[in-house]
């Protein structure tokens, strides 16, 4: 093998053995007995040249005349072989050359679109990042001036009705106080008797009222929770209660079958609005859920460690299987238009998370659907 | 390639022919061939396609016996001008020890010209040579032709570069080109003589060396 194309040839790196054989015999057979070519001298040799190299001698026994003919002769026939491997050493050289540059250019090609395809996740995963920091934004744009505005209500609910219901029901108090002294002055007839007990229940009714009022209003500022901004130690099983009253006066057309078992647990940090909230949402899909048989079930119950678990289940329609995975994605609705913002579950699960606890959702359609809310004691 | 072998006293030089297609490389070695008669001289080997185009290189062998015995040797290539070609014009220009670029004076041809320059840099930066240092002459040929641009003009664009004067020539006229030639064995003598100590150790002065390596032949028709 030539070490460049252009080096200068060797005798052997031309002709093989069996060429230089079979052009002896040739020259043998043309009158030059014992015609050698070989790449070194031998006494009488003349030599054969290639590009001004002499890349061999030829010998043989003849007329010097005849050999220095058949020296011209061997170096025409040299000229072309060495013309010819030339050509395909340069052919040679130049195909491995462009072939070491196309695959240098095939791996920088590789690795730019390794890069591109990398950049082109990264560009995805960002697009993903912030569509879910703007939809959490927006929810919370949304919870927040949702709870400004239910905590400016509640706020004015309560400043209006606590102070007039406060001296209704203290008034109430004092008119039965004055049916007691009333009833000592009047004739002790039959009629009277009727009249009077018919007054006293009059006034019972009306003071029972009064007091389911003011509980609504108080159970109205535990849910806007205009008291507790922030986090606090929270009863849930009392946020729970307030929670139902207010499912049960925003269903009070129809008669809802509530079994609550609530077990002995202890307080827990949290945002009592929010979780109020939270429980409200859940609570509010099960009553929309069940029909005339239905029933909801609210259990809590704590582990060795202070962790809180809330469940609330019913037997109603159930969550179909392909509906599933997306009760949690912000605005997905399954009622019409306008009953629903597609924000309850959504809502309650930020909640959860936002305690570090954790919400879980099992359905089956047509059974009813479970909801477990576990609530850690340190959150 | 400036190799040289101190066994046999042999030193090898290499001169290539660079320019845009078309140019007149081939023909500037064929009158080299035919008006030259240096010492010694090999056989002109042409490797053409059917259409006449260059499709590897063109190969002419000159040399000379120095009276120290120094056996100097000059193998002029030409290189294939077509784009298409890069990769055999790198092989052949690989370890260049001279240029001679042929340019191509048609007005039309500038931009080629321009091409071809820029990918001989190129080139030159990927065998490891510099085109600063690396001794070369510039032919603008085709002077025949009509309507080529003015030679005050080619002069004055070329005139701040180190390859200045440019060469005139009509190769196929045979007018200039040993002219062009001698040019380059000038400014490769220089730096030949640095490098292998040409005048010091071999007894080879620079006007030896130009003009053993270009005598005419008497019977040269120019």
């Amino acid at each position: 093998m030539m070490r460049q194309f252009e080096d200068d040839p060797s005798l052997s790196e031309l002709l093989d053995a069996s060429q230089i054989k079979r052009l002896e015999t040739s020259l043998a057979k043309l009158g030059a007995r014992h015609a050698k070519l070989t790449a070194t001298f031998s006494e009488g040799a003349v030599p054969v040249e290639f590009n001004l190299e002499t890349v061999g001698w030829l010998n043989a026994d003849c007329h010097p005349d005849t050999l220095a003919a058949m020296a011209e002769l061997v170096g025409f026939i040299l000229f072309f072989v060495a013309k010819y491997r030339l050509a395909a050493n340069v052919h040679r050289t130049s195909t491995e050359a462009g072939y070491a540059e196309l695959q240098k250019k095939h791996k920088a090609l590789q690795e730019s679109e390794s890069r591109y395809k990398a950049l082109s996740d990264q560009l995805q995963e960002r697009v993903t990042e912030q569509v879910a920091t703007i939809q959490k934004a927006q929810r919370e744009l949304y919870e927040s001036a949702k709870t400004r505005a239910i905590g400016q209500l509640a706020a004015g609910v309560a400043h209006e009705i606590n102070n007039p219901i406060g001296f209704i029901k203290s008034n109430l108090k004092v008119a039965s106080d004055y049916v007691n002294e009333l009833e000592a002055k009047l004739p002790d007839d039959q009629e009277t008797l009727e009249l009077l007990a018919d007054f006293r229940d009059l006034l019972d009714e009306s003071i029972d009222g009064s007091r389911r009022i003011a509980t609504i209003v108080a159970d109205l500022k535990t849910f806007s929770s205009i008291d507790h901004a922030d986090y606090t130690q929270c009863n849930i099983n009392e946020l729970l209660t307030a929670s139902l009253h207010m499912l049960l006066t925003s269903h009070s057309d129809r008669e809802l079958v509530i079994d609550k078992r609530f077990g002995d647990i202890p307080d827990i940090p949290g945002n009592p609005a929010r979780l109020s909230e939270a429980f409200f949402n859940v609570l509010d899909n099960s009553a929309k859920a069940i029909g005339e048989s239905g029933k909801i079930i609210i259990k809590t119950a704590t582990d060795s460690n202070g962790n809180v678990a809330v469940v609330i289940q019913d037997n109603g329609c159930g969550i179909p299987a392909t509906e599933q995975e997306q009760v949690f994605d912000p605005f997905f609705t399954s009622r019409p238009v306008g009953s629903g913002t597609g924000l309850g579950l959504t809502v309650a699960q930020d909640t959860l998370r936002a305690h570090k606890g954790l919400l879980r959702l099992d359905s089956r359609e047509g059974r009813g659907t479970r909801v477990t809310m576990l609530l850690p004691r340190n959150s | 390639m400036a190799e040289y072998n101190p066994e046999q006293n042999k030193l090898n030089l290499k001169v290539v022919f660079y320019g845009p297609a078309l140019s007149g490389k081939t023909t500037n070695l064929m009158q080299l061939h035919n008006q030259l008669s240096p010492e010694r001289m090999g056989e002109l080997m042409v490797l053409e396609t059917k259409d006449d185009r260059t499709l590897f290189f063109d190969m002419l062998p000159i040399g000379l016996r120095s009276d120290h015995g120094l056996d100097l040797r000059l193998k002029l290539y030409t290189v294939p001008g077509q784009v298409k070609h890069d990769s055999t014009r790198k092989a052949v220009l690989s370890r260049a020890d001279g240029i001679l670029f042929i340019a191509d004076s048609q007005p039309n041809q500038q931009d080629n010209n321009a091409i071809a320059f820029g990918n001989l840099e190129e080139n030159l930066e990927k065998v490891g040579l510099d085109i600063e240092t690396l001794p070369m002459a510039i032919q603008f040929n085709k002077r025949d032709m009509a309507g080529v641009v003015q030679e005050e003009e080619l002069q004055m664009r070329w005139g701040h570069t180190p390859w200045a004067p440019l060469q005139m020539a009509s190769a196929i006229n045979g007018k200039g080109v040993v002219d062009s030639f001698r040019v380059l064995l000038e400014r490769l003598y220089r730096v030949a003589d640095k490098e292998h100590g040409l005048s010091l150790n071999h007894g080879i002065e620079r006007a030896d060396f130009v003009n053993r390596l270009s005598a005419r032949r008497h019977d040269a028709a120019v």
